[in-house]
């Protein structure tokens, strides 16, 4: 049986982290950041890294890190989600740090992860291009052998953090198949565009890439298994966050319900609300116990952590653009207005749900693996 | 320099705070208990000054079973080991009772120096730190928004209401600080966990020598006789604008002597 209650010492993880959040992340910074190019303040992110330990969390402590699993990492991500954190954790330490443990390739893990771990790197991986398909099924970028190294020619878009991720992880067609390249950032022939996203708490990119000078992590052609694992692994990563924002937008919602007096009482009191804010409680702390089942395989490395992942991904996504969408219909007018913070959560909804691919795709992919 | 830090656990600093209708003291059980905040600037400074100049930090509270919620808090931070004095007797001390049992506790932990925040966030006495330099003969030093140690001496600046002070004594010394002295860490997991591993010794009254009819809602030279809810807010006067509405706020700023 699965054991995944949150015990005393996480409990303690996520108040210090909540409490981080609150001093360092309150909706005026993310609203502050998003309207930066960088979108992330440096000094938080290094004070995540040196005092908290954040990125190295889940990090084996040979490679720098704190040697934790996903679960305290799920709470970490949770918590920036409720809190609509700015910040390269989970690009650096949901897909590339993953990627990078996914490869077996231990002088890479060497030289990057303890970077990642201290704060000093930040990361991304770059698989999706200009059709927004996430499986990298149509990958066009291709790689080429040159003398001991490789080089790149293509673009990748929608890589998240791709304008400012110090290192970043390309996926590209070798003459073996897909594999895995790393690019510095300041390698040559590599060009970087901010792309407008509607949720701008989370930047991403268009990357091109012309001989570009690249190194090979794994081994040429390991590229699609690779990236399936970190895939999954992000999917979890962003599935607890997921349930951090929805939990938020339901509190939100609460709190508004009962704070707010029409008609001489508390509108909490009227059954539409009341049945919005009950249904919101159900998909919340359904979406908790389906991000911590991801979590908990993907910390014990299962089999299963596949379709884990993909049905906690479906899920919590939806679960958090329901939330935050009924947030708004609970606050009523007010819901829609740019100062109110409800609509930060649902455009962070609705990139959530897509990245990583949709829930229908997910809700697929399950029913593939269970035979349907 | 070996540091003893005195931290409270008092009810959540944004809860609504109540009196219990039994013994009217603070009601400890129905609110999360959380570590004053004040005295996070105290265990923050103790580690600096460690992490500076080596030595051993010790985390002294006084209070009931669940404290060791903050005891744990303050290891998590760093601190290296903790002393709880926990004793029903002691339920109810007032001030002078307090720093009668904490002198008391200190003689058993051997310090060059105490450090505590200026006051609690549910009592708001401050005048603890004073009152423990008056028992234990150390120098008091308080308010500091700044603190120096050299050999066997300390050095603080006192924030003033125009400005600071620089005071200097010899050890033993009690330093209360301010909010201004530093940012208090965050605790990692690592601390966290290694926290659970630090030794933390108990002391009920009589292992601190504590003569139990000097503490306690008994021992307390103060009581609380009776006390009754915050009235609810009135509502407003409402200015009704018909051309005239500055000039009627004018009066009314006015007859409050506001302007």
């Amino acid at each position: 049986m699965v054991d995944f209650a949150v015990s005393d010492e996480q409990e303690e993880l996520r108040r210090s982290v909540r409490r981080f959040l609150a001093d360092k992340s309150p909706s005026s910074e993310v609203r502050r950041l998003m309207a930066t190019d960088e979108g992330y303040d440096p000094a938080v992110w290094t004070q995540m890294a040196e005092q908290l330990g954040l990125p190295g969390l889940a990090i084996p402590e040979e490679l720098g890190g704190s040697g934790y699993t996903y679960v305290e990492l799920a709470v970490v991500f949770e918590e920036a989600g409720a809190a609509l954190l700015c910040s390269p954790l989970f690009a650096t330490v949901g897909l590339a740090a993953n990627a990078l443990l996914s490869s077996d390739d231990d002088a890479a893990m060497k030289e990057y992860l303890p970077q990642i771990a201290a704060g000093e790197l930040t990361a991304t991986l770059a698989f999706t291009e200009d059709s927004g398909d996430w499986s990298a099924a149509d990958t066009s970028t291709t790689a080429t052998p040159a003398g001991d190294g490789w080089t790149l020619d293509g673009h990748k878009s929608f890589v998240v953090d791709g304008a400012t991720a110090g290192l970043i992880l390309v996926i590209a067609n070798a003459p073996d198949g897909l594999s895995l390249f790393a690019v510095d950032r300041d390698a040559a022939g590599v060009e970087r565009a901010a792309l407008p996203t509607m949720d701008q708490t989370r930047k991403q990119a268009r990357l091109t890439f012309a001989g570009t000078p690249a190194r090979l992590i794994g081994t040429a052609g390991a590229g699609a298994g690779i990236l399936a694992r970190t895939s999954s692994l992000g999917c979890a990563a962003l599935a607890a966050e997921a349930t951090g924002g929805a939990q938020r937008c339901m509190d939100m919602a609460v709190d508004y319900a009962k704070a707010r007096i029409q008609f001489g009482r508390p509108i909490g009191s009227f059954q539409a609300i009341k049945h919005k804010c009950s249904d919101m409680l159900v998909e919340v702390e359904s979406a908790r116990s389906a991000a911590y089942f991801a979590a908990s395989e993907a910390a014990d490395n299962s089999p299963d952590l596949a379709t884990a992942a993909s049905l906690a991904k479906a899920y919590c996504t939806d679960a958090f653009f329901h939330t935050a969408a009924e947030n708004i219909q609970v606050h009523g007018g007010i819901g829609f207005t740019w100062e109110h913070d409800a609509h930060l959560y649902f455009k962070r909804a609705k990139s959530s749900q897509l990245m990583l691919g949709d829930p229908a795709s997910h809700r697929e992919f399950i029913a593939q693996q269970i035979g349907i | 320099m070996n540091i003893v830090v005195c931290v409270k656990q008092v009810p959540d600093t944004w809860a609504e705070k109540k009196l219990s209708d039994s013994d009217k003291t603070v009601d400890r059980e129905g609110v999360e208990g959380v570590m004053n905040e004040l005295d996070e600037y105290a265990v923050e400074e103790a580690l600096r000054i460690k992490e500076a100049s080596g030595g051993e930090v010790t985390v002294l509270t006084m209070g009931p079973e669940k404290a060791v919620e903050t005891i744990r808090k303050a290891l998590s931070m760093g601190a290296d080991q903790a002393v709880h004095l926990v004793d029903s007797g002691l339920h109810g001390s007032d001030a002078l009772t307090t720093s009668y049992a904490l002198a008391k506790a200190l003689e058993t932990i051997p310090h060059d120096l105490v450090i505590l925040g200026v006051e609690s966030t549910d009592a708001r006495m401050s005048v603890i730190p004073a009152m423990l330099a008056e028992r234990t003969g150390a120098a008091q030093l308080t308010f500091a928004r700044k603190v120096e140690v050299g050999d066997g001496t300390v050095k603080i600046e006192r924030q003033t209401d125009t400005g600071y002070d620089v005071v200097e004594a010899a050890t033993p010394a009690i330093v209360s600080v301010v909010e201004k002295i530093n940012e208090p860490r965050y605790p990692s997991f690592k601390g966290i966990m290694a926290a659970k591993k630090k030794p933390l010794t108990t002391l009920t009254l009589g292992d601190a020598g504590i003569e139990s009819e000097k503490v306690g809602l008994a021992g307390s030279g103060s009581s609380v006789a009776e006390f009754s809810a915050r009235p609810p807010k009135q509502a407003g006067q409402v200015v009704k604008d018909e051309g005239d509405g500055g000039s009627k706020l004018a009066e009314f700023l006015a007859s409050q002597k506001l302007v």
